[in-house]
């Protein structure tokens, strides 16, 4: 066997739940680190932020970058993983798509700032404090990582070569990716630049309830708290949003099976232009009774005014790779 | 092969090129990718110099033609069929043609020579956009030169008659042992229209079931039922199941010795003739074929028919078949019934003498002997509107459509009553109204009045016995006409009507089982359960949504005799293209599916309204011979894996990249996709009559108004399109039946979406514009022109995203 290679694992904007995945894979971390030196991983290891950063460029083989880059440190972070990892993989929905953190960018900074340094009932903050970059306290300069207006997913960042998607991503892919460093090590071998660790297929298409699909319209748009869904079921046919008809398979349908619709942890399929315009597209093809011929327009379109939030809904992982990767202002020009 | 595509570019002798600087289109037009020549013409249209040019183009190597002139939609003189036709006729790819609509939609809508001339030069770059990446269409699909009738009544065998007179091979299904539908349940049958005459049911039924299957080389299959329909490869493939026939049709000589034998009996169900009959038995004598039959619910096989046979025609264990075929178009005449109104079923539980119009049919023809004592009553009291005609000012429940027929059936009756019976009294109780169907049918309306029979404008309450046990109708009277009504407050006058005889003018509703028929073919229905015809409903008879599936008689909503005969006339007709052509012809715009992405959602099948979605092991396969190119599996597709040939996503976005490109900076960018039939014809008619229209707005001619997916829309808007308009046709009207509607639907909540990122709603509209709504399209475009200014540009030019944005 070859030297053993070299991996860092970072953690920028994310909920600590990728890292958690990484150990999930258990005895095969035996594998991992027979073949791999792991050089850092803040979450496990006792590495500082100077023992990374005095790493030479191009020394470390691979770069695993879990988490979103909302703030200055996470975009440094992706630039130093970028220049001193020869592959990069985005790890976890939040890298490769923005993920949950991403739903941030409906605000800005100014705007979450003002509601979590004041308007919530339970902070009491009357002379406005803020979290500041610099500090001048008492002749001390103290620091802090600046927080960006915008989330942005690792690719928004720098070039990235592999995707595993996932929030978290599964025990599987996690394995798929042990056994792609393995081959590295022993070969040399990548996956092709761009890949991910998914199927390139929607879940749909491997999903179990699929071949028990009916082809009527969706009547009535229900949300999982309010109906008791069927275990055997398309969930789509209950009136259940389900994104299994775009996003990537791979996550062995472990929601699905929990009798919870697909939510599109695992980001859109390649082909679709954007998430959630494409999934208004098809769900709204198919919202409400075939009746409209019969029927006034408020009745027509009242399973399309049910879903409420279809940003929620639809971006839930993905906001910051939409379309637009954030909300925008298109306020009215000042009239002359 | 590089495409070399040949610009002409007509000046309509100064009618475009007056308001249009068309040699700097033709200067620009150079310039475009893959032109390899481009022709200034004074005028295009004559025969001989259309042709002529484009023999030039084709000496030149161009095998695509970018025509900038008169709308393709709307010109009277040169729209796409004539291009089509003379590119056909050179050999050419009809489908490797663009117009640049400059004329209508730029010379004669915008004044303002520079604008008109800058849009007119972006709609050339649109055309060649889309002309670049044509495609030829798929080819023509073969299918079977045999036709499938189901249903052996009026509308049946007119078709059958027709079809196999033309030289198809034709089936006839008939799930009864016996032809003729409601022909042998008549015995009277009103013919329009000159005068009041009848034919006689046990004549012509038989005669018309004669024709069509002696010696016609129809195949009959009598007792038989469809039970499955494959849509493939442009076909038809049923699935028959055929009751078991234990009596041979070769061998029986119709001697009823069978009848003699057999114990057991029951009502007859249909037909001309006695009112019992056997287990084994005819159903009529004039019956078609000339064969017995048994009832198998009250046969009990006790076998004693069998050796009373003289030609040993009768085998008690033969059983029952199931088989398949294929066919290239399909008839569905399965008729209509009448409906047991759901008020009436306890009356007629009651009071055996309350029947309905069939059922008097045949009293009539007995003798007028009433069922419950076989006495001639002394009055017959007809009700009209028995179940049609319901709505929420009736208390009697019911449907909500005339039935069209009965006024005029019991019209006859009332006629027939007073001539073969003087001493009987016949009284009509009607709902508001009596509606003839014909010239000659009102004319004896009018003699009936004259003749003093009396006609009661109310509705049926409730009906009694009296204390002689004769029947006694309460019918609160209703006013004629509005000027009749009563004064406010006063109460409506409840008459008593005493009745022999109560005659019940049934709705006619589908037959049982119909609708289950007509969705194994693809055919929506509507809420009554009768099929749903294909758009324009005017210019298209017969025409289900499905290609090649004709819905004929009154199994498309009730009709007399002779209009099913008309109908099935007209099908025939209307399927003889193609059954003798042997194919189905294909649209360049047929809907196609990349197996590689397709993951088996059903989607597109759940809104393909024309059965041309087929799911198959490997993924949804759209069938080019049933697509109406509609492109909603398209648009509903959540990955993309379904698209229309030469209007995929990719062109419309390469169109819509060019659109603005002559466009003034700050002029806000608006983009109308119109639907292919009626709103893009708005927009021509707004130039049509020269009336003036922002020239920053494009149109891009779409299929439907729902085969853009809401995806593409998101794009232009990242594009910089400042505004979009979406419309298609006026509700209820689409000719996709639900298009306009889906659209509608997308829109809102892509509306919500773009709200909730911030991006002003206001910039995506939809409308439902009709081709003569030009001033409403018109309104709208101003509308999102001021709006647009007010907002400034489309901040989602400046954003960043996608997945790959920076």
């Amino acid at each position: 066997m070859a030297d053993k290679i070299k991996i860092a694992v970072s953690w920028a904007a994310s909920c600590g739940g990728c890292d958690v995945s990484i150990l999930d894979i258990e005895a095969r971390l035996l594998d991992l680190a027979a073949l791999a030196d792991i050089v850092f991983w803040p979450v496990a290891l006792d590495f500082k932020k100077s023992d990374f950063m005095a790493l030479p460029p191009g020394s470390i083989d691979i770069g695993i970058f879990n988490g979103a880059v909302r703030l200055s440190e996470q975009e440094e972070y992706a630039l130093a993983f970028r220049e001193r990892c020869k592959v990069l993989i985005a790890f976890g929905s939040c890298a490769c798509f923005g993920g949950i953190p991403g739903l941030a960018n409906f605000s800005d900074k100014e705007g979450i700032f003002e509601e979590v340094y004041q308007t919530t009932a339970s902070t009491e903050n009357p002379d406005g404090t803020r979290p500041a970059a610099e500090h001048d306290a008492e002749g001390f300069k103290l620091t802090l990582p600046s927080f960006y207006d915008t989330v942005r997913s690792l690719e928004q960042v720098v070039d990235v070569d592999i995707f595993a998607p996932g929030c978290p991503p599964p025990v599987e892919r996690v394995n798929d990716l042990v056994d792609a460093a393995a081959r590295y090590a022993e070969t040399g071998e990548l996956p092709a630049r761009g890949t991910y660790l998914a199927l390139d297929k929607a879940l749909c298409d491997v999903c179990p309830r699929n071949e028990n699909r009916e082809t009527h319209r969706i009547e009535t748009i229900s949300r999982p708290h309010e109906v008791k869904a069927d275990p055997e079921r398309c969930f789509l046919d209950q009136g259940l949003l389900c994104l299994g008809i775009a996003t990537r398979g791979g996550c062995e349908a472990t929601c699905i099976a929990a009798n919870m619709p697909c939510r599109g942890c695992f980001g859109p399929v390649s082909s679709v232009l954007d998430p959630a315009a494409e999934a208004i597209s098809a769900i709204g093809s198919i919202a409400g009774a075939a009746d409209e011929n019969y029927v006034p327009p408020h009745k027509m379109k009242k399973a399309v005014r049910s879903i409420k939030d279809p940003a929620g809904t639809f971006y839930r992982f993905t906001l910051p790779s939409g379309f637009l990767n954030r909300a925008v202002t298109d306020a009215p020009k000042e009239k002359p | 092969m590089e495409s070399r595509i040949g610009v002409l570019i007509c000046d309509c002798k100064g009618l475009v090129s007056d308001h249009v600087d068309t040699s700097r289109l033709a200067e620009e037009a150079l310039n475009l990718e893959g032109v390899a020549f481009v022709g200034r013409m004074d005028v295009l249209c004559g025969e001989g110099d259309f042709r002529t040019a484009l023999t030039n183009l084709m000496e030149e190597g161009c095998d695509r033609l970018l025509f900038a002139g008169c709308s393709p939609r709307s010109s009277l003189k040169f729209p796409e069929e004539r291009i089509a036709a003379v590119l056909q006729g050179l050999g050419l790819h009809e489908e490797y043609f663009e117009v640049a609509n400059i004329r209508e939609q730029s010379a004669w809508q915008h004044p303002d020579y520079e604008a008109a001339t800058a849009k007119a030069a972006d709609l050339v770059r649109m055309a060649h956009a889309r002309l670049k990446t044509a495609e030829p269409a798929p080819s023509p699909v073969p299918i079977v030169r045999k036709a499938l009738v189901v249903g052996g009544g009026a509308a049946g065998l007119q078709t059958s008659k027709d079809l196999a007179a033309a030289g198809i091979e034709v089936t006839l299904a008939e799930r009864n042992p016996w032809l003729g539908g409601r022909l042998c349940r008549l015995h009277k049958i009103f013919q329009s229209e000159s005068w009041p005459s009848v034919c006689d049911g046990s004549c012509v039924g038989p005669v018309q079931a004669r024709e069509a299957v002696i010696g016609s080389g129809i195949e009959l299959l009598t007792s038989t039922d469809v039970t499955g329909v494959e849509l493939e490869n442009g076909g038809f493939t049923v699935t028959f199941q055929s009751k078991p026939a234990h009596v041979d049709p070769d061998l029986c000589i119709s001697c009823h010795k069978c009848a003699e034998v057999c114990p057991e009996e029951t009502d007859r169900r249909h037909g001309l003739g006695p009112d019992r009959r056997k287990a084994i038995d005819k159903e009529f004598e004039r019956a078609l074929p000339d064969v017995y039959s048994i009832l198998p619910e009250i046969c009990t096989m006790c076998g004693d028919c069998v050796p009373a046979c003289p030609t040993d025609a009768i085998d008690l264990k033969a059983e029952g078949r199931l088989f398949t075929r294929e066919y290239g178009a399909v008839f569905l005449a399965t008729g209509s019934e009448a409906m047991e109104p759901p008020d009436y079923t306890e009356y007629r539980a009651s009071f055996p003498d309350v029947v309905t119009s069939l059922e008097f049919e045949r009293i009539i023809d007995g003798g007028l002997s009433r069922p419950s004592d076989g006495e001639e009553p002394e009055q017959v009291v007809f009700v009209q509107c028995a179940g049609s005609r319901a709505g929420p000012e009736r208390s009697a429940e019911g449907v909500g459509y005339c039935s069209k027929t009965c006024c005029s059936i019991t019209i006859k009756q009332v006629d027939r009553l007073l001539k073969s019976h003087p001493f009987v009294e016949p009284f009509v109780v009607y709902y508001k109204d009596i509606r003839t169907y014909e010239r000659a049918s009102e004319e004896q309306y009018q003699q009936l009045r004259i003749a003093g029979v009396e006609f009661i404008s109310g509705e049926l309450e409730d009906i009694r016995k009296d204390e002689n046990g004769g029947l006694v109708l309460s019918v609160e009277r209703l006013p004629e006409d509005e000027e009749d009504d009563e004064p406010d407050g006063a109460e409506p006058e409840t008459i008593d009507l005493e009745a022999g005889l109560v005659v019940l003018a049934a709705a006619q509703t589908p037959s049982e089982g119909s609708s289950e028929l007509y969705r194994l073919f693809g055919v929506e229905v509507d809420r009554y359960g009768y099929p749903i015809e294909n758009q324009p409903r005017l210019f298209r008879p017969t025409e289900s949504l499905v290609d090649r599936v004709y819905v004929i008689g009154a199994s498309s909503g009730p009709k007399v005799i002779q209009q099913a005969s008309e109908q099935g006339s007209a099908a025939a007709m209307r399927s003889l293209p193609a059954l003798l052509r042997g194919s189905s012809e294909t649209s360049k715009f047929a809907g196609r599916v990349n197996p590689e992405l397709c993951i088996k959602c059903r989607i597109c099948e759940t809104v393909c309204p024309h059965g041309a979605m087929k799911m198959t092991p490997d993924g949804a396969v759209s069938d080019p011979a049933f697509c109406q190119s509609c492109g909603f599996c398209g648009a509903a597709c959540p990955i993309n894996a379904a698209e229309l040939t030469n209007f995929t996503g990719e062109q419309i976005l390469d169109q819509a990249k060019v659109a603005f490109e002559g466009l003034a900076p700050g002029e806000p960018k608006i983009l109308a996709l119109l639907c292919y039939w009626c709103s893009y014809s708005a927009a021509d008619f707004a130039g049509i009559e020269r009336s003036t229209a922002p020239a920053n707005y494009r149109a891009i001619r779409i299929r439907c108004s729902s085969s853009v997916n809401t995806g593409l829309l998101m794009q232009m808007f990242r594009m910089g399109v400042d505004g979009i308009l979406v419309a298609g046709c006026p509700e209820k009207s689409c000719h996709h039946l639900w298009g306009n509607f889906i659209a509608d639907k997308r829109i809102e909540i892509a509306k919500n979406l773009m709200n909730q990122l911030g991006l002003d709603p206001a910039r995506l509209r939809f409308e439902y514009i009709g081709a003569p709504m030009q001033a409403e399209l018109l309104e709208t475009l101003r509308k999102m022109d001021e709006k647009l200014r007010t907002l400034g540009p489309n901040p989602a030019l400046a954003a960043s995203g996608g997945r790959h944005g920076r």
